[in-house]
Parts: C-alpha cells; structure tokens; sequence
C-alpha cells in the first residue's frame, strides 16, 4: 500500500492550512484518500505552522507523517519542521528569499521564489499557491487542473483569479526552469 | 381548567402519595396550592403541565402534582426545563425551585433563563434556609439569623432574588407572601400569562427549623412577621436613596420586561433555514 | 466524483453523524479541542428544523439535552475533560433515570486543565465511573474519521434502545484529523426510535419490567403524567428506599446491557488468530498499532491487534477469543495504564499484560509500539 507524505511547512499567516485543504481537495476529486493533519496549537501568527498530507489509494493505517516524501517550507523559521523525518528520496521545495538555508542531507532541494513571484502578482499571500503549483509540477502527485478546480471550490471567490494566477506562476517555475538545486545558487532573478 | 369546575386542588394532586412529606406549619404547602390554583384558572391541562424540581423542600414538591414531573439533580431545574420547553413548546412548563437550589448551586442558570427569556415559569420558594439537610444558611438567610452552620449569626447579606432576576432581564418578576393565598395565586397567573421568562419568589416559611432555632414563634406570626416587614412602596421606585434591606421586602409584580421570546426566536430560525442544506 | 465522498474533520464527522441520527437538539459550552462539533451543529440544526443553544455552562448544557431527550427530542452535547468531569453530575441522572442522550469527549491533555490542543486519552476510566454510584453506561471509541460518523449515530442508536446515555469517546487527533470520508454510508444508517408508551396511562408503570428489560417512556402530553426522579425508584417511578424494591430496580438497571450484549459490542480485530502477542488500543494508537502489526508480521513476529470499538462496557468474549493464544497482551494507550486495568481484569491465565503508555501530548508512533514488541518478544 503506497503512501505518499507532503508535509506543508511556515509560519502563521503564509495560507498553509488552506494550501492543504486545497491539495486535499484535488486529490480526492482523483479519487485518492487523503489524511490531512495540522499543528493545532494557540499559535499566534508568525509561529510555526504546518500541515500534512498522507495521500494514498487506500487510508492510510497510521494517518500522521512519519516518513516524508514531499516537504514544502515557505519560511526558515519552518526549516527544522521536518527534521529526521525526511526519506532519502524526498524532495524539498523551500521559497529561495525566505528559506535561505534550507535543510541539507541525502533528499533533494529545490529553490523556487515563490514569495517573489506571489509579489509580482500584488500580494505574497499568494506564495503558498504558487508553491502548490511548483509542487503539484515537480511531483506529479495531481494534475494541475484538479488542483485549480479544488481553489475554484475552496478558495476564496475574490481572490480566484489571483490565486490560480500564482498556480500557474508556480508550474511555470517547475516547467520553464531548471530548479535549483543548490541554495547556495539562487535562481537568477528572484 | 377542568370543564369549569371551581378550583379543588385535589384534582391537581397525586393523592395516592399523600401523606406528604412537609412539616407542620411549613408554607410550601400554601405556594403549592397557590401554584395549582394558577394552572387551574389559566386553564392548563393538566397533561400539557410539565413541573421541573430541584433539590430541597421545594424540590419535593413535583412529585405530589397530578402532571409530567421531572425531579433532577441539584439546582439544574432551569436548564433541564430549558431543553424541554425548546423541544415541546406546547408544554407549558414550570419550574418548582427553592432559595438553595436556584440560587446558590443553579444561580448561573438563573441568570441566564433570565437573560435567554425562554417562555418558563420559575415560582422560587425561598424559606430562607436549607431545610431538607437540617437547617444550613442560604443565600437568602437574613442578616444576623442563626443556623446550624451560622451558629454566631449570619454574617453574609441575603441575596435579593427578584433584584438579580430583573437585572438580568427576566420578561416578568414578582414576590408574594403566603399570607395572601389569592394575592400569591394571580402573581403566579401573571408569570403563566406571560410570553417569556418569569422569576416569582414565594416568600414561604420554614417554622420547624429556621423558625424555631431563631425564636420567631408560631408559622402564623411567621407569615405575620413578614407582613410587617413588607415595604408597600413599589419595586420600581426604589432607588439608591433606599438601599436593599435583607429582612423585608417589596411584593406584587415587581418589573416587566417585553422583550423577544427566545424559543420563538429559535423557531424562526429554523424555518427560515428549511430546505436550504 | 460524488460531493459525497470529501475530506471531513473528525468533528465535523460526528456533527454529521448526529444529525443523520436523528439528532435535532444540541447543547453544549465551547472547549477544546471539541468546539467544531458545536460550531457545525449551531450551522446545520437549524436547516433540518433542529436547535442549537449554547448554554451557560457544561451542566446546564447537558442537562438541557437530557430536558429535550424527554420532550421526545434526539440530542446531544460534546465537550473535553474538565467539561467531562462537570457534566458527570447529570450523566448520572441519565443514567438513573434512563434518559437517552449522546454526549461527546474529545480528549485533551489531563489532570484538570492539562494540555488543551495535545491529545490523550486520559478518560477512559472516567468514562465508564465518573459519576457516583453504580450504573451501566455505553461508551464507544472510534478511530477513523469515518467511523467517528458512523460510531456517533450508533450511539444515538444505541442510547434510544436501551435508554442510557452513550458516551462518544475520542482523541484530540482524531477530532482533529481530517480524512476522506463516504457520506453514502448514510444512507444505508438504520435508526432506532425509543419504545414510547401507547397504552392505557391507568395501567402505565414507566419502570416496570420488560421483556428486554428496557422500560417504555412515556411522552409528556400522551396522558401518562410520569414522574421521573434521580431517587431510586420503583416502577412506578417514585422515590422508594425499600430493600427489596430497590434490589429489584438495580438489578435491572445493572443488568439491562447484558440481555443483548451482541448489539453492543463492538471490536476490530487484526490477526489475532494466532498471535503470540496482542496489542490492544483505542483510537489514533490503535491506528499505529494496526501499521506496527502490519509491519511486525511482514517481518515473521506474531502480532495482533485487538481494537474494542465498545469500549464500555468492555467486549469481554470477544477480547477472550482474541487473547487466547498469546504469551503477551500489550495495552497500548495515551494514559498512565487505565485501559490496561481492565486488559489485566480480563486476560487469560497463560498471558501476561505489558502496558506502553504516553501522558506527553504526543501521539504514539507505529515505531515505538513495533520496537516495544521486538523487544518483548526478544525477552520471551
């Protein structure tokens, strides 16, 4: 039974909660089965905030992350979240402005401005769907529409076009750039 | 109303439970009959009565009505009848409650019935004292009054019920003595008539105990004593020039409050809500 | 896709399946981590012709529901642990007046105020003897969003049949945790009404002896004019303190579950057959416990997994064939060994009972019950 784990990790306000409903959303709109959790604290904003994806054809038995495959981190503060919880096969997305040092060990980093790109489009509240966008490019996990029909159904309506905007901006990073591997080369022009 | 017969309180009685538990002299039974002489002449059924008690004395009282009688657990008459009345607005329901028992242990629920004004009639027995566990002070014990856990003297005011329940915007309240039975029984047809929550506080008597520990004679000078400590002004008009004192009290309906029934409300709320899930 | 299948929280889950029960009263106080099964109730009563009130307190609002259960309305309150403890008073009453009515505890970090949003499932004991006094009481315990639906409408289910309140008794995880659920489920829900009473109210005695040992409410307004009372009783519902009238009420009530325990229990069960060692757990740990098994016998260990989804009263025959081939029963929980005083109580003589507890906040990993297992067994 294979289980893909995406943990969505930032701080208070980034919209992550909201990016993991919506790519809980998609999912299921594939037919998949999906357990999502979230830090449930008193926490105020700009503290620590994540959420998690345990995608799947079946439930999963255990509904909480264990073993990452997937880990996006919108904020330095967040790049400890996943800690000791990353496979060796996963893959990382950190925004290149706000994550300067993102995590290092045997999975693979990749460096998007997300945050840069949200900006262009009037507001870095859009970073975390442009983050879903590079992720949902990058992985594979669903298809690109799923994921901008689940921001039409959940999203909020004013900000639809924005936000599926940022959705775009984000495949576009993955598709018509290389990624960045390396934090320590940040992409050219974020 | 039972086809227009003159009130006989034995048609309202569970007789076969008779004799009843009070003690000679003790005024619940005088509130009692007030209470059923009320339902009578407001003509309700008897089958569409529902009676909810607390603890105490006064909580004693539901099972001896000939009605849908819900004795529960300590001070929580109101919020138990509070669901009743939500489920079956056609129940006219009364809740039977004593000074300890409204209070002190269900003071929060009188509050806010008070506050929601949900269609109940709370009829508040105060006797000042906890009689049912052999004579401990209450929030209504006057200043001064001996009891056997105040054994140098109340030193704690008594709670002006009536003062709480208006305040917290009770639709009616009112105060009797049950020295006037036909005085008492129209204040509580006032409380039954009235389309919201309404507090009546029964000054009743507790000669066995509180009466006999504090030296205060027979029940009829009881009754008799609280007569004269009756202040004829209105509720009204007192002010702060006339500070509240423990000992006597004003009767009579004492403050009307129209305000929005809050089950009425409630049931708007849902029909404008039908068949939009 | 149906919008019938979508992800729902565990609390939402169990306002839904309220209200697909029947359930058309809600009172409650806001706590955490329960407080969504309020909000969504305060949204979805309305538009099924129900009420929602939020009370002044935990008593008033389970006593509200307890007002509305014999007025003849479904109802139901939810709350955590302090909120628990308070409603203990009135779910006496409940138990001793057999009023049915379905009361929710999502459990948080304890003693008293504890840890709010951390998990545990400090209650389990409370449970089944918070209140004073001797009383049956059903309490279930589910462990998937999913089933906290389904598993809140049987308690509506089983609280009408047998005139008891039914606890529903989760963790903060699982209240929290959101999981793709089937909605279609609900329309296959079977409902159980309360036996009312319809005959004659000069014959009606409202706690006479029944063939099922459930007696017949009746409904104010019927004709019947009960009494109902939290002092011990007689069939005809007043106080009595007669010896032998009081035996023969409390044998009855005492003695009510167990005429058909099959509707009751409940439990899940994962190779069990022939398992030297069993785990059992409630809840988000039973969810670790099923990966750990699943991993433990991919690995050639004998394990099992014996989940009570009734946790009270206790699936005794079931736990019995479950245990009976093992060496080792590990009790598995988030708590200081509550469940396992029972686990204990219960277990055959040829098995010992291990217990692994948590009381951090923190869920138990399917790693930790795996290595606890590796190491019993190295010990064995």
């Amino acid at each position: 039974m294979d289980t893909t784990e995406i943990r969505l990790c930032g701080i208070g306000g980034q919209g992550l909660i909201l990016g993991a409903r919506v790519l809980a959303k998609a999912l299921v709109s594939e037919g998949r089965k999906v357990a999502q959790s979230q830090s449930y604290e008193p926490t105020s904003r700009g503290e620590l905030s994540r959420a998690d994806l345990l995608v799947g054809d079946e439930a999963p038995d255990y509904p909480l992350a264990t073993a990452l495959d997937l880990a996006l981190i919108l904020d330095q503060a967040a790049a400890g979240a996943c800690d000791g919880l990353l496979k060796p096969s996963a893959m990382v997305l950190a925004d290149s402005e706000k994550v300067p040092a993102p995590p290092q060990g045997a999975f693979t980093t990749y460096s998007y401005p997300f945050a840069a790109a949200a900006a262009e489009l009037g507001t870095t509240r859009a970073a975390n769907m442009a983050a879903l966008g590079a992720l949902v490019a990058l992985s594979g996990i669903c298809a690109p529409e799923s994921l901008i029909g689940a921001i039409g159904a959940i999203g909020s309506r004013s900000h639809l076009a924005r936000n599926t905007d940022a959705v775009h901006a984000g495949l576009r990073m993955v598709r018509d750039a290389s990624p960045v591997p390396d934090p320590a080369k940040p992409r050219p022009g974020s | 109303m039972l086809d227009g017969r003159p009130f006989d309180i034995l048609d309202y009685l569970r007789r076969d439970l008779m004799p009843h538990f009070l003690c000679p002299g003790c005024g619940h039974g005088i509130a009692l009959r007030a209470l059923l002489w009320a339902v009578h002449e407001t003509g309700i059924a008897k089958d569409r009565l529902a009676v909810i008690s607390g603890i105490g004395c006064a909580g004693r009282l539901a099972a001896y009505i000939d009605a849908n009688t819900f004795h529960v657990p300590h001070g929580r008459a109101l919020p138990f009848a509070t669901g009743l009345k939500i489920a079956r607005p056609d129940l006219a329901v009364v809740v039977l409650t004593g000074d300890g028992d409204c209070l002190a242990i269900g003071g929060n629920h009188l509050i806010h019935a008070c506050r929601r004004n949900l269609d109940l009639t709370c009829v508040m027995l105060n006797n000042e004292v906890y009689g049912m566990t052999g004579g401990q002070v209450s929030p209504t014990t006057g200043a001064g009054r001996l009891t056997t856990t105040t054994p140098q003297g109340n030193r704690e005011p008594a709670f002006d019920a009536c003062g709480l329940a208006e305040a917290a915007g009770a639709g009616l309240v009112g105060r009797e003595l049950t020295l006037h039975p036909p005085t008492l029984k129209n204040v509580i047809k006032e409380g039954l008539a009235h389309p919201g929550f309404s507090f009546i506080e029964v000054m009743s008597d507790c000669t066995e105990i509180f009466g006999r520990k504090n030296e205060m004679g027979s029940s009829g000078e009881m009754i008799l004593s609280q007569a004269s400590a009756m202040r004829p002004t209105s509720y009204g008009s007192r002010g702060a020039t006339a500070p509240f004192h423990p000992n006597a009290f004003p009767t009579g309906v004492l403050a009307r409050n129209e305000r929005p029934e809050y089950g009425a409300h409630l049931r708007a709320a849902s029909a404008s809500d039908d068949g939009h899930d | 896709m149906s919008v019938q299948v979508r992800n729902l929280q565990g609390n939402e889950a169990c306002a839904l399946g309220a209200i697909a029960a029947g359930c058309r009263f809600y009172a409650g106080y806001p706590i955490t981590p329960s407080s969504e099964i309020a909000e969504r109730m305060a949204e979805a009563l309305p538009k099924v012709g129900g009420a929602f009130v939020q009370m002044e307190d935990e008593i008033a609002s389970i006593a509200a529901v307890l007002g509305a259960e014999v007025g003849g309305t479904k109802a139901m309150t939810a709350t955590s642990g302090p909120g628990f403890s308070l409603k203990q008073e009135v779910l006496g009453f409940a138990a001793a007046a057999e009023i049915p009515c379905v009361v929710v505890n999502v459990m948080r970090g304890g003693p008293s105020t504890g840890m709010p949003t951390r998990p545990s499932q400090g209650d389990m004991m409370q449970a089944r003897w918070g209140t004073h006094g001797d009383h049956p009481v059903i309490a279930l315990a589910p462990a998937s969003v999913s089933e906290v639906y389904t598993q809140t409408a049987r308690a509506f289910n089983l609280s009408e049949r047998f005139r008891i309140p039914a606890v529903v008794l989760y963790d903060e995880v699982i209240g929290h945790l959101q999981e793709t659920v089937d909605l279609r489920e609900s329309a296959t829900l079977e409902l159980a009404e309360r036996k009312w009473a319809r005959g004659s109210p000069a014959t009606h005695l409202p706690y006479a002896e029944t063939d099922d040992g459930v007696p017949v409410m009746s409904r104010p307004g019927d004709g019947h004019r009960d009494h109902m009372t939290g002092l011990t009783h007689g069939e005809d519902g007043f106080p009595t303190q007669n010896p032998e009238a009081v035996t023969r009420a409390m044998d009855r009530l005492l003695g009510k579950l167990e005429r058909d325990r099959d509707a009751i229990d409940a439990v899940d069960m994962l190779a069990c057959e022939d398992a030297d060692i069993v785990v059992v757990a409630c809840g988000i740990v039973a969810r670790a416990a099923r990966r750990a098994v699943r991993d433990l016998r991919a690995e050639g260990l004998a394990a099992g997994l014996f989940r009570p989804i009734t946790l009270w009263p206790f699936p005794e025959q079931a736990f019995a064939r479950a245990a009976e081939a093992a060496k080792i029963v590990l009790v598995a929980e988030m708590n200081a060994g509550q469940l396992r005083l029972e686990v204990e109580r219960l277990c055959p003589p040829g098995a010992r009972v291990v217990g692994l507890g948590r009381i951090d906040g923190t869920p138990i990993a399917p790693a930790e019950i795996r290595a606890k297992v590796q190491e019993l067994t190295q010990d064995a």
